[in-house]
């Protein structure tokens, strides 16, 4: 059984209790136990990937480029099914929550919707509508600086603005977990840091259990609780880095923060190193 | 901004004069006996003259010196373009959103549909004609048959250029194959349709002409139709005159229509 599987509750129900036997430790959002994945083609993106995502915890995975980081959340989200191995997807199945939401790295804005609009696109798709709504997404747009924005249509904004609307918009549905697949890696830095901020600051708001995939290792340290690195492809987990940083926090100040500057040489390393071995492996 | 007013308006005098020398020429060139003997087409009796086709216009719109009046004839052509343009973007536009769908409706259709549309729809005028006779609902077929597939194909194109993370994105909101359509696919195609809709107009009032002109009926066509069969250059070029008119405000409406419609198309 995978869990991907969404409808199945009954089953995934069970196991669920059955984990919560045998691992009553930690409370898991997401097990991913020796996922593998190979393209039609026959390439194998994923050799065997075993994780675990704590809920509530903001996960990033780095990698060499081209390593199925990206192919992990394609299966997570259900666009894909694993070869082989495992997916546990612990999230909420009673309809009080969406299970999870997906942030892309291409552009997501429907060109005819204005900001508010695209923002609320979940309700709209599912018609679903009620009175505490429009207060939501107002507070959404107003914690990302977009509140003077939301009668604007995206050819109106900045790069950096369509982004916030795009995460904006895989948050409105209040998902339990939101995959963020490299959403930032199209700006310039300091656009990217500047939405750092706001991002963190709404995903812990929201008790969402993220897992951002980023190619950027300082965004990497700056959001996350838990860094992954994947190894060449086909990807496994190399190593794992616990970022000591408070779960509220200035990512803008962190940054010059020695224990930030020796974890980022630690983990440069350490990519450097996969990348050397994929290279030597191929 | 001063600079650009006074260059627009430098240009459309410049417009303005070509335009004058091109009717003196037209008016004054066959007053030259010897080019007129020399060359058959620039005697005036075939190639008229402006003041000539002016006349002609006056006649036609207060019916002076006996001449048909040009109103009903006209009216009947814009109703029929309009018919048959709005009728043809409309099925053209929903065959080409439900083949979109799925691989399966396009494979089966497709072959059908690119032979239809290779064919000259002209050739099909007859098949009209024996249907609803010499009449106005012949020439809107005819004009459904034409509209139908610039606009078929455009939508087509429109609703499967819908990107991919768009569709998976709403696939993982949960949104249904119907609300998919409706939400995302549909307002793509409705994009690409009005960007072709100045297009689709203009074949819309051709492909109407050319049917009346075969057909006889009351028309624009049905006066070309009597300027030929009388050996009138005059009528003929004051027709075209006042179709040229009659396109250029179809074309005008369905410009500023699909710049209102698509003012978030970048």
């Amino acid at each position: 059984m995978t869990a991907t599987e969404l409808g199945d509750g009954s089953t995934a129900q069970h196991m669920a209790e059955l984990d919560a036997q045998t691992k009553p430790s930690r409370d898991l959002a997401v097990e991913i136990d020796q996922v593998t994945y190979s393209y039609p083609d026959g390439t194998e993106a994923l050799g065997g990937v075993t994780l675990d995502i704590p809920r509530g915890e903001v996960v990033s995975i780095v990698g060499p480029s081209g390593c199925g980081k990206s192919t992990l959340l394609y299966l997570l989200s259900g666009l894909a099914e694993p070869t082989a191995g495992e997916l546990r997807l612990n999230l909420d199945r009673n309809g009080a929550r969406l299970p999870l939401s997906m942030v892309f790295q291409k552009d997501t804005l429907l060109p005819w919707k204005n900001v508010r609009q695209n923002v609320n696109l979940y309700f709209q798709l599912k018609r679903i509508k009620n009175s505490g709504l429009t207060e939501r997404v107002d507070h959404l747009l107003d914690m990302a600086g977009l509140s003077e924005f939301d009668r604007a249509y995206p050819h109106q904004l900045s790069g950096g603005m369509r982004r916030r609307v795009a995460f904006l918009a895989g948050v409105a549905p209040h998902p339990e977990a939101l995959l963020l697949d490299e959403p930032f890696s199209a700006l310039d830095e300091p656009t990217r840091v500047g939405i750092h901020q706001d991002v963190l600051r709404i995903i812990r708001e929201e008790g969402m259990t993220a897992i951002l995939v980023t190619h950027d290792l300082a965004e990497a340290i700056s959001m996350s609780d838990e860094v992954i690195l994947f190894t060449a492809r086909p990807a496994t987990v190399a190593r794992s880095f616990r970022i000591p940083f408070p779960r509220e926090r200035d990512v803008t100040k962190i940054r010059e923060e020695p224990e930030f500057l020796r974890l980022y040489g630690e983990l440069w390393r350490a990519l450097q190193e996969q990348i050397r071995g994929g290279r030597s492996a191929n | 901004m001063h600079r650009r007013v006074e260059t627009i308006g430098l240009r459309v005098v410049e417009q303005l004069s070509l335009l004058a020398v091109i009717l003196l020429l037209w008016q004054y060139l066959p007053e030259i006996g010897f080019l007129s003997h020399r060359f058959h087409f620039m005697d005036p009796f075939f190639i008229s003259s402006p003041s000539r086709v002016y006349s002609t216009l006056i006649d036609l719109a207060t019916g002076r010196h006996g001449s048909i009046l040009v109103w009903s004839y006209a009216r009947r052509t814009v109703e029929s373009a309009l018919i048959g343009t709005a009728i043809g973007i409309a099925s053209g536009g929903l065959a080409g959103l439900l083949l979109s769908q799925g691989p399966y409706l396009s494979r089966l259709f497709q072959p059908l549909l690119l032979v239809l549309n290779a064919i000259p729809r002209v050739a099909l005028i007859p098949i009209f004609v024996i249907i609803f006779g010499p009449t106005a609902k012949a020439s809107e077929a005819v004009a459904i048959s034409v509209v139908f597939f610039v606009v078929f194909f455009v939508a087509l194109e429109g609703a499967r250029s819908v990107p991919s993370q768009i569709l998976q994105n709403a696939q993982i909101l949960g949104a249904s194959g119907f609300q998919t359509m409706r939400q995302v696919r549909l307002p793509y195609a409705v994009a690409w349709v009005f960007a072709v809709l100045p297009n689709a107009v203009a074949f819309g009032l051709l492909s109407v002409v050319t049917a009346e002109v075969f057909t006889g009926t009351v028309g624009m066509g049905r006066l070309l139709l009597i300027s030929s069969s009388t050996v009138n250059a005059s009528l003929t070029f004051a027709v075209v005159a006042i179709l040229g008119v009659i396109a250029l405000v179809f074309t005008i409406a369905a410009e500023a229509l699909k710049r209102r419609v698509l003012h978030w198309w970048v």
